[in-house]
């Protein structure tokens, strides 16, 4: 048993009462969730407790040399509760084939996995009581301020208890809070003066930091006023710098597309040893990111969870594995079962109710030569500092990604310059080896880690990517 | 499990203990069933709807709502949850009103489809799959190809202490295909697919020739050229702009937006943003729209908004909370994700109402642009009034003749330019709902459908 603190037990209630043949896993959340909704400053609407407690079941069958998984998730805990999720499970699999031959599902050992931090203490010992102070926090340093107000916010917070136990002997459970955090900040005055601009703000994390929101609001409101004397970027192939905030929206998605087992199976995955960036730049994905929003001990099937190197100076050099795909092609499970949907979902808040499948969990760029944010930009010479995009809705299959300038700033003889807004800047994050993509033409790799969602990176250097505007 | 109706003694009961504590509370139970199936070259993947049900309380604390919430529906849990908004409640001591009317409509609505897909069984979709599969890696080039289907039925309880009583039950069909297409290490795909409530009538579009049209589309891909880059000309085709009816108009027309101020609407609601052909529409009756329902989380029943009538700004989507607001009524999108979920105000169905320009005509209308195809994404930015659309994938036109095919694209600009810039809206014959997930912010997913017609106007577009 891994616990080291203590944690629910839902997964080895469900499991002591599971009459099936094995193998069989369960997969158990307890969830709390408490909210406060904001309309300008003003609360109009606190949520909580809101109470999910649930579990999902999967058996793995052996069919035709292959492996047929079969998989249910309820709320229903009693015993006849558990026995239709097992009938429903079997049914399932009944129709289920996957190349895997005699998967090994993750056993009791070893014993010794490494905790993460994932929980802020605070916030779960008083959830409703530290919502209110963070907002408190908030809308405070909006008091002072004649030019910018709060439009809304919310801020949500999940403590979640999670047990896992399987036919194999394992019983893992621990707990970790997170936190989606929003709010738009919106700038206006003057006489005559434009439009009113706004910045948006999305976060999601594992604790909340009321003493960090007043330097942040500075920040926001100072964007906020940006937008409103943002002219339109040029057009044309421009060197561009992209911060940790915008790659977050781009990577983790495309890398957990194409670097992972389901990938190999589907012949889209790089291969080993393949060149796929410039060689300044080395990926990590690593499960025990300390605060990282994929963290923990186990992933969503019981492997310990531990750092793999994606890239190495600009070479393919491992993939992502769970137990399943890792059968299927001769490989080790790398602890990157998780349970959300197939490209994306990172906010699922009931992962109970889907079975494992690949994906990243924070993946880290190490820092670079590139030095501090203005050394990059001084290196950019002429180009644009990204700050924020509409959204990148990265592809993940063809790795095509961008959107909108939703506030940039040009950068002119190396130094950053006026504001920049509207028009599109974008590109593919990976192509064959002489084609231009992001990784391929990252010229610079900055000094200074950011993290953001799944992402540790410092800002990249991009030279060039292709900007619409003007 | 049990009808969900039969719960609703025990619903009825967490109401009137709540009733004489506050002057308003409602409650909103709900549980869902379903199947699904993903078909790939190598393996299959078959998944049941998780069997989840629980109830959210909602009630008026005199100057806010509070809530709570449960994933079970026995009397024991419900009354967790009704302590925990009696604690709530408590803490506060106006009794002052809710803001808005509650509603005491007490109805019963199911979609009866004459051929439900349940009929099919996971045996039929698996077979259906598998067909799809065969027939779209027939192509040659296409190595492997995502085909899923499934099927929803979402049950809905909605009571209050007015005396509301109103329950659903939603059926949702979607069929998706993508072939993947791969030469020298590129990787392309493209898909098709639909959705809508009702049976297996809306698998009917899955026929050998549009899977094995789409499997060549996502082989022409490869060859694609880059997309242009630059203020032009663009033609958006249907699902396109239907996205820009959601996405770039819609999200600002959300009355909860107005009360913030925080739409860029608000200071133009009556006066003219188009051309006279231009008319956008909200619909949440509309008959097996993705996006329909037959009543919204206050009770309010689902129904068409005209947001834009004859090119003049005419309506907002309002909950009770906003029609008291501003005025106006409450117009049956408020919606929750889930019994887990907040109430927002949301869409149902929007899109674009067909014009009379033929497709051919709005090509040759235009002389250096681009044609929009395969809308796959937006986001709305609400205050500042800008847009972003991405698309599949496109082609040129030169001289009113369509020529390259280009690779994906993102369109932006601001939504009242490019309104404004409107030269003319197809007919469409063929006039669908298509479907999708939106969420408010980046959170809150539910299901809303979006349509159109081809529209001429003028935007910048680059890669993405």
């Amino acid at each position: 048993m891994i616990p080291s603190v203590p944690s629910g037990d839902a997964a080895f209630r469900v499991a002591d009462r599971i009459r099936a043949p094995e193998p069989w896993e369960v997969f158990a959340e307890r969830i709390r969730r408490y909210e406060i909704h904001l309309n300008g400053s003003v609360v109009e609407l606190t949520r909580g407790p809101i109470v999910t407690e649930g579990y999902g079941i999967r058996l793995l069958r052996s069919r035709e040399g292959k492996t047929a998984t079969g998989f249910q998730a309820s709320t229903d805990f009693s015993d006849e509760g558990i026995r239709t999720v097992v009938e429903d499970a079997e049914a399932v699999a009944r129709h289920s084939i996957f190349p895997a031959k005699d998967p090994t599902l993750p056993s009791s050992s070893p014993t010794t996995a490494a905790h993460p931090e994932i929980v802020d203490p605070v916030l779960w010992s008083q959830p409703m009581e530290t919502l209110e102070a963070f907002v408190h926090a908030l809308t405070s340093p909006f008091d002072g301020r004649k030019n910018e107000v709060l439009s809304f916010g919310s801020v949500r917070a999940s403590l979640i208890e999670t047990s896992l136990a399987n036919s194999s002997g394992l019983r893992g459970a621990y707990e970790h809070t997170m936190v989606e955090f929003e709010a738009a900040v919106k700038a206006f005055g003057g006489p005559e003066g434009p439009p009113p601009g706004e910045y948006w703000v999305n976060e999601l994390a594992r604790w909340l930091d009321p003493e960090g929101i007043p330097s942040e609001v500075a920040k926001w409101c100072q964007y906020a006023q940006d937008v409103r004397r943002a002219g339109r970027p040029p057009t044309g192939q421009l060197p561009v710098v992209l911060p940790t905030n915008v790659l977050a929206t781009i990577l983790p998605i495309v890398f957990g597309a194409r670097f992972t087992g389901a990938a190999r199976l589907r012949e889209i995955a790089p291969p080993i040893g393949s060149k796929v960036s410039s060689p300044v730049v080395t990926v990590h994905d690593d499960g025990l990111y300390p605060w990282g929003c994929f963290s923990s001990p186990l992933d969503d099937e019981g492997t310990s969870q531990r750092g793999r190197t994606l890239i190495e100076a600009g070479e393919v050099s491992e993939l992502l594995y769970d137990s399943l795909h890792a059968s299927a092609l001769s490989a080790s499970p790398t602890g990157n079962a998780i349970r959300i949907p197939e490209f994306g979902g990172l906010r699922e808040s009931r992962r109970f109710t889907h079975p494992p499948g690949e994906a990243v969990t924070t993946l880290v760029i190490p820092p670079g030569s590139g030095g501090t944010d203005a050394e990059l930009i001084q290196a950019a010479g002429d180009g644009i500092w990204v700050q924020q995009l509409g959204w990148a809705f990265p592809d993940p299959i063809s790795g095509a990604f961008g959107g909108e300038i939703r506030i940039g700033y040009r950068i002119r003889g190396g130094k950053l310059a006026e504001p920049v807004r509207g028009g599109t800047v974008g590109g593919v994050v990976m192509a064959p080896p002489g084609s231009p993509s992001l990784l391929a033409d990252t010229i610079a790799v900055g000094s200074t880690t950011d993290v953001a969602e799944q992402l540790a990176s410092p800002p990249l250097l991009v030279r060039p990517l292709v900007v619409a505007g003007d | 499990m049990a009808d969900l109706r039969d719960h609703e003694p025990d619903l009825e009961r967490l109401l009137t203990r709540l009733g004489p504590r506050c002057p308003f509370a409602e409650v909103m139970a709900e549980r869902r069933s379903g199947e699904g199936i993903l078909v790939e070259r190598r393996s299959t993947t078959p998944q049941e709807q998780p069997r989840l049900q629980g109830a959210v309380v909602r009630a008026w604390a005199g100057t806010r709502w509070v809530e709570a919430a449960c994933s079970a529906l026995d009397f024991g849990a419900l009354s967790v949850v009704g302590d925990s908004v009696q604690r709530s409640l408590e803490a506060i001591s106006s009794q002052a009103p809710p803001p808005g009317e509650s509603t005491t409509t007490t109805k019963e609505w199911a979609t009866a489809p004459a051929h439900p897909v349940g009929e099919l069984g996971m045996d039929g979709l698996a077979r259906l799959g598998h067909d799809i599969l065969g027939w779209a890696t027939s192509v040659h080039g296409v190595r492997e190809c995502r085909v899923a289907l499934g099927w929803a039925d979402d049950q809905r309880v909605y009571a209050n202490t007015a005396g509301a009583r109103c329950f659903q039950t939603i059926s949702r069909v979607r069929a998706t295909v993508i072939p993947i297409a791969m030469e020298n290490g590129n990787v392309e795909f493209d898909f098709l697919g639909r959705g809508g409530v009702g049976g297996r009538e809306l698998f009917d579009f899955l026929t050998e020739e549009s899977v094995r049209q789409v499997s060549q589309d996502a082989i022409d891909l490869l060859h694609a050229k880059a997309p242009p880059t630059g203020e032009m000309e663009v033609l958006l085709d249907a699902s396109v702009a239907g996205l820009l009816a959601h996405e770039s108009f819609g999200h600002g027309t959300e009355a909860d937006q107005f009360v913030r101020d925080r739409s860029y609407l608000k200071p133009i609601l009556g006066q003219t943003v188009g051309p006279e052909e231009l008319t956008i529409v909200d619909d949440g009756s509309f008959p097996g729209g993705w996006g329909s329902i037959y009543f919204d989380d206050e009770g309010h029943p689902g129904q068409k908004t005209l947001l834009v009538e004859g090119g003049r700004f005419v309506g907002a989507l309002h909950d009770r909370e906003t029609a008291s607001l501003l005025n106006a009524h409450a117009t049956g999108n408020t919606r929750r994700a889930d019994f887990l979920s907040r109430a927002f105000v949301r869409m149902t169905n929007t899109y674009v109402e067909p014009g009379d320009w033929t497709v051919e005509e709005l090509i040759a209308e235009t002389k250096n642009g681009v044609l929009l195809e395969r809308g796959s994404s937006g986001i709305e930015d609400p205050l500042g009034g800008r847009m972003q659309l991405k698309v599949k994938k496109g082609r040129r036109i030169e001289n009113g003749k369509v020529t390259d095919l280009v690779r994906s694209m993102a369109l932006s600009g601001k939504v009242l330019d490019f309104l404004r810039d409107v030269r003319g809206v197809a007919r469409a014959p063929d006039f669908w709902i298509e479907p999708g997930y939106c969420g408010k912010g980046h959170t809150d997913l539910l299901p809303v459908g979006t349509g159109g017609a081809h529209l001429l106007s003028t935007a910048v577009v680059g890669p993405a």
